[in-house]
């Protein structure tokens, strides 16, 4: 088809368009939502025993409050890449405090092996369905936002996306789950953040091609 | 492109029109095919289409569709560059050589595919092995797997890598 064609169709076809929100608007709409989510859990399971005392305690307080920071910085930098006049650059806002958070879980690590000169590990798995709950509508409601990023940087978006995910469910499992010792927190929530960031890094193309938002045809 | 989101279609067409000159003169720039780039031109259309809600009319139209514009033409040029690709490691397979003129032009369509083959030839080894054997040879993981050693998995990081790097340097 002659290119002076397909715009005649475009044109003719185009019907009003409900324009998107802000990106800074959708990363605040999603952030309510996922703190409504974790309230919920929270009514459900409980709060963690001692949570007070705990979160008193400097070698917890950081990387959870780091772990916020994460998830904030990751849904906005999620929101800006899916929108194309915005830079590039966001895939880079989340790391300075992804990485704060890794370091100050494995400097708590140290100190407690230090302290009492072995790390015990707990099992992680019971915590399962409580992850699933919280993570799986979060991913569902904010690659759905997201959708229109499959045409421009898919890869990056699904990234810091489930980064977004992974942090704030892992600070909202902080305020329920009771957690043994630094080493579990940093394997199994770390290790499950970073696993996932890996597997969106690998799916994110495929993925966002799954959900994009369907080309029109028009006639050769 | 504000009035357009609102449903006018005039305008629309006016500013598509206006737009054609600009996404030709960047196409044209990565590809030396005038069809190829004509069918960057109408991918990068049908996305502004797709996307045209996205866009925020208090924000100047101009990044918007160049970061496009840019996108389209990149992965048009990873799938040109795979498909090139191929048909010049055949042709170097072959011990003939052919005078025939259609086989000449077909090899100077090869030829211009040189780009593609030397960025591929300037992979990492692990990486443009697994390329070769995925994308090019067309082995299966499974296949390819035995071949080499390597576990699966391996192979498609290595291969996802080796498409990055491809779609970075031929992107740019």
């Amino acid at each position: 088809m002659r290119t002076e064609d397909l715009i005649e169709q475009m044109a003719a076809t185009a019907e009003p368009v409900r324009r998107l929100p802000a990106p800074s608007v959708l990363a605040l709409a999603w952030l309510v939502l996922a703190v409504a989510l974790v309230s919920l859990v929270v009514l459900w399971q409980g709060w963690r025993p001692n949570l007070a005392g705990q979160l008193a305690e400097v070698e917890v307080l950081v990387p959870w409050l780091a772990s916020i920071l994460t998830g904030v910085l990751a849904v906005l930098a999620a929101t800006h890449l899916a929108a194309p006049d915005r830079s590039a650059r966001w895939r880079w806002v989340p790391l300075p405090a992804f990485a704060l958070w890794v370091a100050t879980l494995g400097g708590g690590c140290f100190a407690e092996w230090r302290e009492s000169g072995d790390l015990t590990m707990a099992p992680g798995m019971d915590c399962l369905p409580e992850i699933a709950i919280i993570s799986l509508p979060l991913s569902l409601l904010l690659f759905g936002l997201l959708r229109h990023a499959a045409a421009i940087r898919p890869v990056s978006t699904a990234v810091t996306g489930a980064l977004a995910v992974a942090a704030l469910a892992s600070a909202g499992m902080e305020l329920f789950h009771h957690a043994d010792g630094a080493l579990s927190v940093l394997v199994w929530h770390a290790g499950a953040v970073t696993l996932l960031v890996t597997g969106f890094a690998l799916v994110g193309r495929p993925l966002f091609r799954l959900i994009a938002i369907r080309k029109p045809r028009f006639a050769r | 492109m504000a009035a357009a989101q609102n449903g006018d279609q005039v305008a629309y067409a006016a500013l598509l029109r206006d737009l054609l000159p600009y996404l030709r003169a960047m196409a044209r720039r990565r590809f030396r095919q005038a069809e190829e780039a004509e069918d960057a031109v109408q991918d990068i259309l049908l996305t502004l289409h797709t996307v045209r809600h996205s866009y925020d009319p208090a924000r100047p139209f101009r990044p918007w569709i160049v970061t496009i514009a840019r996108r389209r033409i990149a992965d048009r040029m990873v799938r040109l560059g795979r498909r090139a690709a191929n048909e010049m490691l055949s042709a170097l397979d072959d011990d003939e050589t052919f005078s025939v003129p259609v086989t000449n032009s077909d090899m100077e369509t090869a030829v211009q595919a040189r780009e593609a083959v030397a960025a591929v030839a300037d992979l990492p080894p692990g990486q443009r092995q697994a390329f070769e054997l995925l994308k090019v040879q067309g082995l299966s993981l499974n296949e390819a797997s035995a071949a080499t050693g390597l576990s699966v998995t391996a192979l498609k990081v290595a291969t996802h890598r080796a498409v990055l790097a491809l779609r970075r340097r031929l992107g740019n």
